[in-house]
C-alpha cells in the first residue's frame, strides 16, 4: 500500500472520532482541452479521453431569458422547442429518435444567460451528434405551423411544469421580484416568459431572433470522451465551416445590481396542499469572488441531513416536513443572482410560524458564523461532488462550457475548486453579514389553493 | 459499402491530406456509423468471507471514488399480511441510529467527509449504498457495518419516518398513477406478496418488534452480497470488510419460493371509476417468468420494438401519429420469483377507447408478426450503443453488477450483454411475446371516469368496475343520480349576509350577500374581496320557485378579469364564462349552451339558498350544480355530519356541520340549527381558510 493510501486510512479512523476528517488531498483529475475558432466565429473546445468509449457533444448559444426585451419574453424558451421541430435535411421530431436509435441521450435547456443542446452517445456515432446539432444551426424550419404548435407546447409545458406542479410558480415566476424591473429587466423576469408576450409574437419576429441568435460566432461546441481529435477537426470544419456569421448581438443592459428593500409577498399556490415560504436573498454575479462562499454557505444551511435547516427546522422542531437552501438554482449567470431556501410546512404549522423558524436560522448564522467542521463538511461536499460528475463525458463537458462562459476560461474547470478550498470561517461570516439581511430579502408566503 | 468501411475511407481521406472538404461535401443525410468501439467492462474478482457475505470487487482508478452497494434478499415481498412497508421503513431506519452513534452523528460522520450513505427496499431486495472519495472508504465501511450490523431503531425516529410515510402515502394514493400500478399488480399476482402495497393501517402496525425482528431474521451475512466498485482493490476491500463485518454471524432467513398461480383464461378489464378525472391511466400486462430465464435478452430486444422508448410502436403510434399521448411505454420487469410485463399509457378521457384499441392491437402484432430486420436491428442498435453510457460511473457499475449476481443472471452477464443482445433473432422476439404479452388472456386496468368511458370500453373485454377504495360498483353507480332538492321556500326572506375571511388566522378580506325580492323571485347579490386577489361580484336571479333564472358575474381573479354572464330558459344555459381554471389557476374563456335537467343550481346559489334546505341531523342532499366558469355540470352533495357551537361575533351559537362535495375544493358549513338557518361559517377543507359571519 502506498504511503498516501496508508496515511489516508489512518486519517480515517482519526475521522471517526472528530467526523470531520480533512480528507487527503485528492484533487480532480486535470480535464486536458485545447480550444480554437473556426473563421466564422465557432468557438471549440476539444477534451479527448480515450479511456472511455463514450462521446459527448455539448453546444451552449449565448442566448437566454436576459436577451429578452420588455414585450419579447419567453423567446429564448420557445427556441428551445423549436430547435427540436426539425431542420434542413432533419424530419419533425427525427433528432430524438436518432439519438435514441443510436443507443444515446440527449435534451436541452434554457436559463437567463445561455440556451444548451447535448448528446451523449457511443464513441462510434460521434459524427451523428456533430451533423444534427450542424444541421440545426444552420437550417432551422421555423414556418408558421411549426411555430404555432411549438407555442402551444410550451405552454402545455408550462402548465404542467409551472401550474401543475406545487411550489413550482413561486421558485420559477415569484423569485424574480427580488431583481430591478426597471434598471435590470434581463435578470426581472422569468425564463419561460409571459404568455400574452408569446400569444403576440409573430412568425418573423421568431425568424429574427434566430438569426441573430443561432449563429456560430454566438455559439461554443464542446466534444468530450473518446474520440480522436484531427479526425473530428476535419469533421467540424466538414459541417460547421460554411456556416456564415451574423452581426454581434447587442449587450445585455443591466445598470443596477439588485432592487433594494425587503419585499413580501403572499404567492397563492392551486396545486399546493400545504403552506410552503420562499426566502431568498440577493448575491452578485457568478464569478464574483463571494460566490464560492455563498456555495458553500448554502450547503452548511440547507443541503445535506446534516444541515442546520434539516436538522433544526425539520427534524427538532417540525415546522417542516422538507427544506433545501441553494444559490442560483437555475446555474450560474454573469447577472445579479440568488440565494433562495424552500421549505415545506408539516400539517398544521402556518406559513408564518415556519418563516420565523427558516429565517432564525439565517440569523443565527450571520451572527455567529460557522464552525470549522461545518466548512471541511462542504468543502468535501464540493470536491466529491465535482470528482464524482467528472466519471460522465457529459458532465466535464459542461463544466468546460460554464467555466468558459461564467469565469472567462475553460481552463479555470482546473482551478476554479482551488478558491472554495481557500475560503474561511472568516469569509463566511462576511459574507452572510453582507447578503443575508432582511432588507435584501424576498419573502413568500406560499397559499395552498386560490380562490375558494 | 458497408459502414465500416465508410468510416475507413473517411478516415483515410483526413490523414492523406486529401482535397479540403467543400460545402459541397456536408451530407445531406445522417452520416453512417463508425465502427462499435469494444466497451470492456472492468475486470472484477469475487471472494466470500468466512462468514458467509460474498464481496464482489470491480476495479477503476480513473477516478479517486468509490461506490459500495450491501444488498439482502429483503425486500417488500417479505412484509407480513397486514404489516406492508415493513421492509421500507426498517431500510429508511437503518441509518437513523447505529452502535454508538446517533442518526445525526451518522450524517455527520459521513456528510463531513463528503460523502453519502442510504439504504431503501424493492420488492425483492434491502440494498444500504455509499460513495466517497477513495481516503474515506475507511469510514464508510466502519459505518456501513454499523448501520447493517447493529442498528437501534429509536422510538422517536421511527414514529418522524412514520409521520414522512403516510404524509407521501396521502398523496400518493389519489395519483391516477399510482392507482393503477397497485390495480395491476393485484390483478396479475393475485394472493402472492407481490400483490400487495403498504396503506396508511398498514404503515400504522407496525412496531419497533417487527423492525427488530426483521433486521435479526433477514439482515445477516449468509445470502447477502457486497459489491465495492471504484479505486480500490479485492484485498484491500476484503480486509476492510473484514474487520467492519466482526462478529457478524448468521443466514438470512429463507423466501418462500413463488407458487405456481393459475393461468389467466381470458383478458379482463378493471375500470377504477374517478369521478372528474380528465385522463384515463391505461395498463395492460401478465405475468412473464423468474429473473432467471434465458430469454431476457429476447424480451429485452422485443420491448424496445414495442415500447421502449421514442422511437417504439407505441410511442410514434399513440402520441406521433394520433396525438393521444404524451408518453407511451412498455417493460418486462425483473423479480426474483415471477416478473411481469406491462404497457402504459395516459391519455385524454376522451380517446380513451380509440388508444386502448390500438394497443391491444400493437400488443398482438408483436407476437404475430415478425418484425422486420430494418427495425429489429435499430432496436438491437439502441441497446448495445448505450450500453458505455451505462457503465460510465462506479455507482452504476456497482449497480450492474449487483442487479446481475442478486438476481441469479449468467456469470458473465454484464460482460457478454452487447454480444448476446446482438445475436437475438426476430423468431426468439416473436416466440417470447407471444409466450409473455398474451392480450387475449391479459389484466387491463383503466383508471378514469367510468361515467364518460364506461360505454365505449365494455366491449373490449368483460369489465369490473370498482371505486379507488376498491369497492364494487356496477354501472348505474357511475351516473350521477341527481334530484331536485324540496326547498322549504316558506323559509326564505329578505336578508343580508356578512363575512370576514381569515387566512390562517388574520384577516384577508370579506363576503357579503343581499336577498331580495323580485317581481318574479328572487335576487342574491354577493361581494367578495379577498386581498387584491379576488374582486367580484355576482348577481343571481332565480325564479319564486328558486330555480336558476340567469347568473351574471364581473370582477378580477389574480389581475385577470374574470367573468360570467348565463341564462336558464327552457332547460338549457346558455352564454359566456371565463374564470379561473380550478387545476391550472389560468383564465378559462367558453362559450356556453348545455341542456340541464329541472333543479340545476348554480354553483353560487347554495348559499343563497341555506335558509331553505330542511336542515336536520343526518341530513343529505346531492343535487346537479352547473359551475358556469368551468362549463361543468357535476353532482354535488352536502350532507350534515353532526351538530357543534360555533363562535359568531362574542357569543356561541349551536350548528349544523355539513360537508359539501363536488366543488373543485370540498367545503365545511356551519349553519344555525334554530331558524332562520343562517350560514354561520364556511372552511375549505385541509387549508387555513374560514369565512365567518358577522353578526
Amino acid at each position: 500500500m502506498d504511503s498516501r493510501r496508508r496515511l489516508a486510512s489512518l486519517v480515517g479512523l482519526a475521522g471517526i472520532l472528530a467526523a470531520t476528517a480533512v480528507a487527503t488531498a485528492q484533487e480532480p483529475a486535470r480535464i486536458a482541452f485545447e480550444t480554437y475558432q473556426l473563421p466564422n466565429g465557432l468557438t471549440v473546445i476539444l477534451a479527448p479521453d480515450r479511456t472511455t468509449q463514450v462521446v459527448a457533444v455539448d453546444v451552449w448559444y449565448d442566448v437566454g431569458s436576459r436577451n429578452e426585451a420588455r414585450g419579447r419574453t419567453g423567446f429564448a424558451h420557445l427556441f428551445e422547442h423549436m430547435m427540436f421541430q426539425g431542420s434542413a435535411n432533419v424530419k419533425k421530431a427525427e433528432h430524438f429518435q436518432l439519438i435514441e436509435r443510436a443507443g444515446g441521450n440527449m435534451n436541452g435547456s434554457t436559463n437567463e444567460d445561455r440556451t444548451n443542446y447535448y448528446e451523449a452517445l457511443p464513441s462510434n456515432r460521434l459524427n451523428l451528434g456533430l451533423w444534427l446539432e450542424a444541421d440545426r444551426m444552420r437550417s432551422l424550419a421555423i414556418t408558421d405551423s411549426n411555430f404555432a404548435n411549438q407555442r402551444e407546447a410550451v405552454k402545455e409545458e408550462r402548465r404542467l411544469r409551472v401550474d401543475n406542479q406545487p411550489y413550482a410558480g413561486a421558485l420559477f415566476e415569484g423569485v424574480y421580484a427580488l431583481a430591478d424591473s426597471t434598471g435590470c429587466f434581463p435578470y426581472a423576469h422569468s425564463i419561460i416568459g409571459s404568455m400574452d408576450d408569446l400569444n403576440a409574437a409573430k412568425t418573423p419576429d421568431v425568424k429574427a431572433f434566430f438569426d441573430l441568435y443561432y449563429a456560430p460566432n454566438n455559439a461554443t461546441l464542446t466534444v468530450v470522451g473518446d474520440f480522436d481529435t484531427p479526425a473530428t477537426k476535419a469533421l467540424i470544419q466538414q459541417y460547421f465551416g460554411d456556416i456564415p456569421r451574423a452581426p454581434e448581438a447587442p449587450p445585455v443592459e443591466c445598470r443596477s445590481a439588485f432592487g433594494t428593500g425587503a419585499i413580501r409577498k403572499v404567492w397563492p399556490d392551486p396545486k399546493a396542499s400545504l403552506p410552503g415560504v420562499v426566502l431568498a436573498y440577493r448575491v452578485p454575479e457568478y464569478r464574483s469572488n463571494d460566490m464560492p462562499v455563498i456555495e458553500l454557505l448554502a450547503t452548511i444551511l440547507g443541503q445535506g441531513e446534516s444541515s442546520r435547516i434539516n436538522r433544526t427546522v425539520v427534524r427538532e422542531k417540525k415546522l417542516a416536513q422538507g427544506a433545501f437552501v441553494f444559490a442560483n438554482l437555475f446555474g450560474p449567470r454573469r447577472g445579479p443572482g440568488n440565494i433562495l431556501a424552500l421549505a415545506i410546512s408539516n400539517t398544521g404549522v402556518s406559513p408564518d410560524s415556519l418563516e420565523a423558524g427558516m429565517a432564525a436560522e439565517f440569523a443565527r448564522l450571520v451572527q455567529e458564523g460557522v464552525t470549522e467542521a461545518e466548512l471541511t463538511k462542504a468543502k468535501n461536499a464540493y470536491r466529491t461532488q465535482l470528482i464524482t460528475q467528472q466519471q460522465q463525458a457529459l458532465n466535464k463537458a459542461e463544466a468546460l462550457q460554464g467555466a468558459s462562459m461564467f469565469l472567462g476560461d475553460p481552463e479555470a474547470v482546473n482551478t476554479n475548486w482551488k478558491r472554495f478550498l481557500a475560503v474561511t470561517v472568516a469569509d463566511v461570516k462576511r459574507v452572510a453579514a453582507l447578503y443575508l439581511r432582511p432588507e435584501n430579502s424576498l419573502v413568500l408566503l406560499i397559499t395552498p389553493g386560490g380562490t375558494p | 459499402m458497408s459502414s465500416m468501411f465508410r468510416g475507413a475511407a473517411a478516415a483515410l481521406l483526413v490523414l492523406t491530406g486529401a482535397a479540403p472538404l467543400s460545402s459541397q461535401d456536408y451530407p445531406k443525410t445522417p452520416p453512417a456509423p463508425g465502427p462499435l468501439t469494444p466497451a470492456p467492462f472492468p475486470p472484477f474478482r469475487e471472494s466470500v468471507l468466512p462468514n458467509g457475505l460474498r464481496l464482489l470487487v470491480v476495479e477503476s482508478h480513473k477516478q479517486p471514488v468509490v461506490s459500495i452497494s450491501l444488498s439482502f434478499p429483503a425486500g417488500a415481498s417479505v412484509d407480513p399480511p397486514g404489516k406492508e412497508g415493513l421492509a421500507s421503513m426498517a431500510a429508511g431506519l437503518l441509518t437513523k441510529g447505529a452502535g454508538r452513534r446517533t442518526a445525526d452523528q451518522i450524517s455527520d460522520a459521513i456528510e463531513g467527509a463528503g460523502g453519502s450513505l442510504s439504504a431503501g427496499a424493492g420488492a425483492d431486495f434491502l440494498a444500504i449504498n455509499s460513495t466517497v472519495l477513495t481516503s474515506s472508504l475507511p469510514l464508510a465501511f466502519e459505518l456501513l457495518g454499523d448501520v447493517a450490523v447493529r442498528p437501534t431503531f429509536p422510538g422517536s425516529e421511527i414514529e418522524l419516518l412514520r409521520t414522512q410515510s403516510l404524509s407521501g402515502l396521502q398523496v400518493a394514493l389519489t395519483q391516477p398513477e399510482t392507482i393503477a400500478d397497485r390495480a395491476f399488480r393485484r390483478a396479475i399476482y393475485g394472493a402472492h406478496p407481490y400483490s400487495r402495497s403498504e396503506v396508511p393501517a398498514s404503515v400504522k402496525a407496525i412496531t419497533r418488534e417487527d423492525l427488530v425482528r426483521f433486521h435479526r431474521t433477514r439482515l445477516r451475512p449468509g445470502g447477502a452480497l457486497l459489491v465495492v466498485a471504484g479505486d480500490v482493490t479485492l484485498a484491500e476491500a476484503r480486509r476492510l470488510a473484514l474487520r467492519a463485518f466482526q462478529g457478524w454471524t448468521g443466514v438470512s432467513a429463507a423466501v418462500t419460493p413463488f407458487p405456481t398461480l393459475p393461468a389467466r383464461p381470458r383478458t379482463e378489464l378493471l375500470l377504477v371509476h374517478r369521478p372528474g378525472s380528465v385522463q384515463s391511466n391505461i395498463v395492460v400486462g401478465n405475468l412473464t417468468y423468474p429473473a432467471t430465464d434465458p430469454r431476457t435478452y429476447a424480451a429485452t430486444v422485443a420491448n424496445q420494438v414495442l415500447g421502449g422508448g421514442a422511437a417504439s410502436r407505441l410511442f410514434m403510434t399513440l402520441r406521433e401519429e394520433k396525438s393521444w399521448t404524451y408518453g407511451a411505454y412498455s417493460g418486462f420487469v425483473r423479480r426474483k420469483g415471477m416478473g411481469n410485463f406491462s404497457a402504459t399509457t395516459e391519455v385524454r378521457t376522451e380517446v380513451t377507447d380509440s388508444a386502448l384499441r390500438e394497443l391491444m392491437r400493437q400488443l398482438e402484432r408483436i407476437g404475430s408478426e415478425a418484425v422486420p430486420a430494418v427495425e429489429l436491428d435499430a432496436a438491437k442498435g439502441s441497446i448495445t450503443g448505450s450500453y458505455p453510457l451505462s457503465i460510465e460511473s462506479a455507482d452504476q457499475v456497482a449497480n450492474a453488477v449487483a442487479n446481475a449476481r442478486l438476481y441469479g443472471l449468467p456469470a458473465d452477464y454484464v460482460q457478454t450483454y452487447r454480444v448476446r443482445i446482438g445475436a437475438v433473432t426476430a423468431e426468439q422476439v416473436q416466440a417470447v411475446a407471444r409466450a409473455t404479452i398474451r392480450p387475449r388472456a391479459a389484466a387491463i386496468i383503466v383508471v378514469g371516469d367510468g361515467a364518460k368511458i364506461y360505454d365505449r370500453i365494455k366491449d373490449i373485454a368483460p369489465v369490473s368496475i370498482v371505486d379507488p377504495e376498491g369497492k364494487p360498483l356496477t354501472p348505474e353507480d357511475l351516473a350521477p343520480k341527481a334530484v331536485r332538492v324540496d326547498l322549504d321556500l316558506a323559509a326564505l326572506a329578505v336578508r343580508r349576509d356578512s363575512f370576514v375571511v381569515r387566512f390562517n388566522g388574520a384577516e384577508a378580506g370579506w363576503m357579503r350577500g343581499v336577498l331580495e325580492k323580485t317581481p318574479d323571485g328572487w335576487r342574491y347579490i354577493e361581494d367578495t374581496r379577498l386581498g387584491a386577489f379576488v374582486v367580484q361580484t355576482t348577481t343571481l336571479e332565480l325564479d319564486a320557485t328558486g330555480a336558476m333564472k340567469a347568473v351574471k358575474q364581473t370582477g378580477k381573479v389574480q389581475g385577470q378579469d374574470a367573468a360570467i354572464d348565463v341564462s336558464y330558459a327552457g332547460g338549457r344555459a346558455k352564454g359566456t364564462a371565463s374564470a379561473p381554471d380550478p387545476q391550472t389557476g389560468q383564465i378559462k374563456r367558453i362559450t356556453l349552451d348545455t341542456a340541464v335537467a329541472a333543479g340545476t343550481l348554480d354553483d353560487n346559489s347554495v348559499q343563497a339558498l341555506v335558509p331553505a334546505f330542511r336542515w336536520a341531523p343526518g341530513a343529505k342532499w346531492t343535487f346537479n350544480v352547473l359551475s358556469a366558469g368551468q362549463g361543468e355540470i357535476k353532482p354535488w352533495t352536502l350532507a350534515v355530519t353532526g351538530t357543534e357551537q360555533v363562535t359568531v361575533g362574542t357569543g356561541q351559537v349551536e350548528a349544523y356541520k355539513a360537508e359539501l362535495s363536488g366543488p373543485s375544493a370540498p367545503l365545511v358549513l356551519w349553519v344555525s340549527t334554530a331558524k332562520p338557518h343562517l350560514l354561520l361559517k364556511i372552511a375549505i377543507a385541509g387549508q387555513p381558510l374560514e369565512f365567518t359571519r358577522v353578526p
